[in-house]
Order: structure tokens, then C-alpha cells, then sequence
């Protein structure tokens, strides 16, 4: 098992660098995210032409990105919810905390037994 | 890139902008979710959950192998009192039944094996859960109680959380704390004389967060959430077997302190109609366990009414500073023990899909349905663990659920 646990620190690896910026997996991987993050906002760098980071870029914007309510069609699509399914998250909550041990962090949900 | 195509990229991104400006401002009002709900939305859900049969090299032969299965049935409904107050109700009703891991005892080569409750388990859980929120012009602020439950358990817990915005509402803060007051009696206590005839336990839970807009497409999440659990922390229907005949009580401390951090992010992607959903999350606690879990949710839409949602989880954790296997015939009882899969050193993965289909009801106006049905497969084993697993829990469990939901809002 040490070669998938090694695979799997790699993928984790390469994929938290991507998302930043620092780090790019392949022309593939490029491609495709230079066209979906490009147009909102200078995402390029004026003198390099390099991509910037989103660490770069909400530096630049004082530190906090300004997204105005009229920009904000996507971002208030129902699959943009981080619980777009509370049922569905609810019961799958209390299956980890019944069967796992550990639990699921980020709200202040009840107990329960979870004995069996 | 010359400067010449990127001043093209930014007219027509500001041309998009205007354009769809119009349509964006219906939606802008949910997009923070800090104005109480416009419409009510009832909600129906129900599942099977069914355990895999132990494998016969992993107990004894011809021992119980049948393990836990579970029928679920939710509802809920949410909706606005008043234009700045919302009010939703979840209740839960669960039929479980089956055998669970009790002890576990070794084979000939000295392997552990588990052994099985010999006597089915039938038992019921109700849950009910109402929470209310409260809306200001700078945030939210919620309410909450809930009562859960079963034969021999019951649980009431009280929760108190909010939200507030900066930036613009691109930034959000949230907490909470909640607290939860617990009670067992457990069933056959004078059949099986470990089993204590009535213990109570309590938890306190709080949590701070952080929403970060990132830009017209992402949004990141982080949260940081710490649970006291205080009290009766032992499982009452599990025991530690000493090789050699001698049973003792699963005997766990009566104090954990747990430690959560979790990091999620959305992006949708305009190209693909499609959503993908990531989360990571860094548990702790002072049993001596760690776990990461890393999750991905990819939400594809086909049209307006029908979406996709494959999704994979990732989990491991290690193993509680006093879980033993069994205990060998030279060593007696420890302060603390237990032989619970659940507090031994695994991982696991698992994999769903979900369909979801949206339809607006011609002979009722404005009602919008969405049906889904899901099927999620989850597989633990020691060698799927982070760390080198030496000795596997022989009651790591394998499940399957089957999920069928409808939601109406109107």
C-alpha cells in the first residue's frame, strides 16, 4: 500500500498547488483552467504575462475580493450551496459519527447514540 | 498573451457582466443566504442502509456473520414566518436491525477475529430537530433544539449560531455552540452483568468560521470546530476479550476533547455546466486519534432539469491510544481499553452517484419538484490507512446505501 498512499500525497500535493497557483500539473490542466478563470478580473500579471495566483490576485484586491451583487448569478445557483441537500448531508453526518472515529466539523448538530 | 486579445477578454467580459446583470440581481438576494427564506420547501427522503456480511476468515466458523441494516425515513419543512424570520423542521424515523461486533477473541494462527451480538438487535430512533433564524441587515442569527430516540437511548440538545457579513457580503464570519445532553439505559442489563443500568453523558460544541468570496465562480469555506464530550464515553454492548475466557467491559475515559478544521471550496464551471465541491477536513482529539478525510462532489448538469453528482470520499485515522484488539493471556484489565473497530487505525473510501431531475408541475402553479435517487458504496480496511496498519480490525465494516428523495417548494 505505500505506492497508493504515496499516489494519493502526490495527487494531494499537486492538486493544492494548482488551486493556488504556485504549481501547474500539465497543458492540459493549463488549458483548461486559463479559460475558465480568465476574463473576471486582471488575472494575468501586466509585465510577465504569467498567471496570477488567487493568492496574488486577492492581495491585490485589498487583501479581500469585492464581488458585486450583480455579478453574483453563479455564485447563487443551488448547487453552489455548500449543503445543497441538508437531508442528504444530515444523514450521511450521522453515518460517519455512528461508524467512523471521528465527525464531521462546521455546525453544532445534536447527538445521538450510534452504539452499533 | 498580447495586450490586444487580453483588452478583448476584458470588453467581453464586461459586456457579459452587463448583460446578465438583470438576471444576476433576481438571484443576488440568496446568493449570501442572509435573508429568510421566500418560499417553503418541504422535503421527503428515504433510505436503506445494509452492512456486508462479515467474512467467514473473520470469525469464527459458523458463528453470526449478518450484520446491521437500517431503513430511514426524513421529512422536513422549512419556510418564512415573517419577512426577516424562518422556521424549519426535520424529524427522522429509523428502523435498525441485525448483529453488531462485540468482542473479539483470535484464530488459530493468532489473528483477531470478531465475534458477532448473538441476539438480533430491533430498534427504533425518532429525531426531531427545529431551528429557527433570524435575519439583520449585517447577518444571521439562529436558534436550535432537537430530541432523538431510541429503546435505549435519548439525547436533547440545544444549539445557538450565527453569521455576520463584511466586504460587501463577500465575506462571512459564523459560530456557534451547542450542547447536548445524553441518557442510556442499556437493554439486558441484568442479562449481561458489564452492562451498566443507566449512565448519562454530555457534550459541548463550538465553532468559528470563515466564507471567502473568491471571485464571480468560487467561493472557499473554512471552519474550526471543538467538541467536549464529558461523561459515559464507553460502548455499554461492547466488550474486551482476554484470551483465555475472561470478559471485560469496553472501558473508554470519561473525558474527549475534539478538534476539527475543515476547508471546503466551490467552483462552478461555466464551460461545462458542471460544479465541483471539495472539502478536506484535519480531526484530533486527546483519545489519540487523527483523521483526514478528503472529499470530491462533481455536480453536472445536463440542461435545466437534470443533473449528475458522482462523488468520492477518502478517510483514514489512526487508532485510540487504548484500543487492543484482545488482551493476551499474561495481560490484565487496563485503565482504559476497547476492542471498537471504530477507535482502531483504518481508512476507507467510498463512492456514490446521485441523479437529480427538476420539473415544474403544470397542474399546480409555481411548485417546483425535484426527485433524486442515490446509491453511495463505502469500503474501510486496514490497508487503506495512511499509516502502516500491523494488526487489522477484524469488524471493519463495508455498507451500501440506496437513497430515493423528493423536494417541493412552492
Amino acid at each position: 500500500m505505500t505506492v497508493t498512499r504515496r499516489a494519493l500525497q502526490v495527487l494531494a500535493i499537486a492538486s493544492f498547488l494548482s488551486l493556488t497557483g504556485c504549481a501547474t500539473i500539465g497543458d492540459a490542466w493549463d488549458s483548461m483552467w486559463h479559460e475558465v478563470t480568465l476574463p473576471e478580473f486582471p488575472a494575468f500579471d501586466e509585465y510577465t504575462e504569467t498567471p496570477k495566483s488567487y493568492v496574488e490576485i486577492a492581495l491585490e484586491h485589498d487583501f479581500l475580493v469585492r464581488v458585486k451583487p450583480w455579478e453574483r448569478a453563479v455564485l447563487a445557483r443551488p448547487d453552489m450551496s455548500f449543503d445543497p441537500d441538508a437531508l442528504q448531508s444530515a444523514r450521511r453526518s450521522h453515518t460517519f459519527f455512528s461508524k467512523e472515529g471521528s465527525f464531521v466539523g462546521g455546525s453544532t448538530g445534536g447527538g445521538g447514540c450510534g452504539c452499533n | 498573451m498580447s495586450r490586444a486579445r487580453r483588452e478583448r477578454r476584458r470588453e467581453r467580459a464586461t459586456l457579459r457582466a452587463l448583460t446578465s446583470s438583470a438576471l444576476a440581481l433576481l438571484g443576488a438576494a440568496k446568493a449570501g443566504a442572509d435573508t429568510a427564506m421566500e418560499r417553503v420547501e418541504t422535503s421527503y427522503s428515504f433510505s436503506t442502509y445494509s452492512e456486508d456480511e462479515l467474512a467467514s476468515s473473520k470469525t469464527l466458523p459458523g458463528a453470526e456473520r449478518e450484520r446491521y441494516s437500517i431503513q430511514t425515513h426524513q421529512a422536513s419543512i422549512a419556510g418564512p414566518i415573517t419577512e426577516w424570520l424562518d422556521l424549519s423542521i426535520d424529524v427522522t424515523h429509523e428502523k435498525m436491525s441485525g448483529a453488531s461486533p462485540w468482542y473479539n477473541t483470535q484464530d488459530a494462527a493468532g489473528t483477531p477475529i470478531q465475534i458477532l451480538s448473538g441476539a438480533t438487535i430491533d430498534d427504533t430512533r425518532n429525531d426531531i430537530a427545529l431551528h429557527a433564524n433570524y435575519y439583520t441587515e449585517r447577518g444571521r442569527l439562529g436558534f436550535g433544539g432537537g430530541y432523538s430516540t431510541e429503546n435505549d437511548y435519548t439525547a436533547m440538545s440545544f444549539g445557538t449560531d450565527g453569521t455576520l457579513n463584511f466586504n460587501e457580503k463577500n465575506t462571512q464570519l459564523s459560530g456557534g455552540f451547542g450542547l447536548s445532553f445524553d441518557q442510556i439505559d442499556p437493554v439486558d442489563s441484568d442479562l449481561y452483568t458489564l452492562r451498566p443500568d443507566h449512565e448519562d453523558k454530555q457534550s459541548y460544541t463550538g465553532f468559528l468560521g470563515f466564507s471567502q468570496v473568491l471571485n464571480r465562480r468560487s467561493v472557499l469555506d473554512g471552519s474550526f470546530t471543538y467538541n467536549w464530550n464529558k461523561g459515559y464515553l464507553s460502548d455499554p454492548y461492547k466488550e474486551v476479550f482476554r484470551i483465555g475466557g475472561i470478559h471485560y467491559a469496553d472501558d473508554r475515559p470519561n473525558s474527549r476533547h475534539q478538534f476539527a478544521f475543515l476547508l471546503r471550496y466551490n467552483r462552478h464551471i461555466e464551460e461545462t455546466e458542471s460544479t465541483i465541491h471539495l472539502s478536506y477536513q484535519y480531526y484530533r482529539d486527546t483519545w489519540d486519534v487523527s483523521s483526514h478525510m478528503a472529499e470530491l462532489s462533481w455536480y453536472q448538469n445536463f440542461g435545466d432539469s437534470f443533473q449528475l453528482i458522482p462523488h468520492g470520499r477518502y478517510y483514514s485515522q489512526t487508532g485510540a491510544g487504548f484500543y487492543v484488539p484482545y488482551l493476551p493471556t499474561t495481560q490484565g484489565k487496563l485503565a482504559d481499553q476497547t476492542s471498537d473497530y471504530r477507535l482502531s487505525p483504518y481508512g476507507s473510501i467510498s463512492f456514490g452517484l446521485k441523479a437529480e431531475y427538476v420539473l415544474h408541475s403544470s397542474w399546480l402553479r409555481d411548485v417546483e419538484w425535484r426527485l433524486n435517487a442515490a446509491v453511495e458504496r463505502y469500503h474501510s480496511s486496514g490497508d487503506l490507512c495512511l499509516s502502516t496498519v500491523s494488526v487489522e480490525a477484524p469488524g471493519l465494516v463495508s455498507f451500501t446505501v440506496f437513497s430515493l428523495g423528493v423536494r417541493a417548494s412552492f
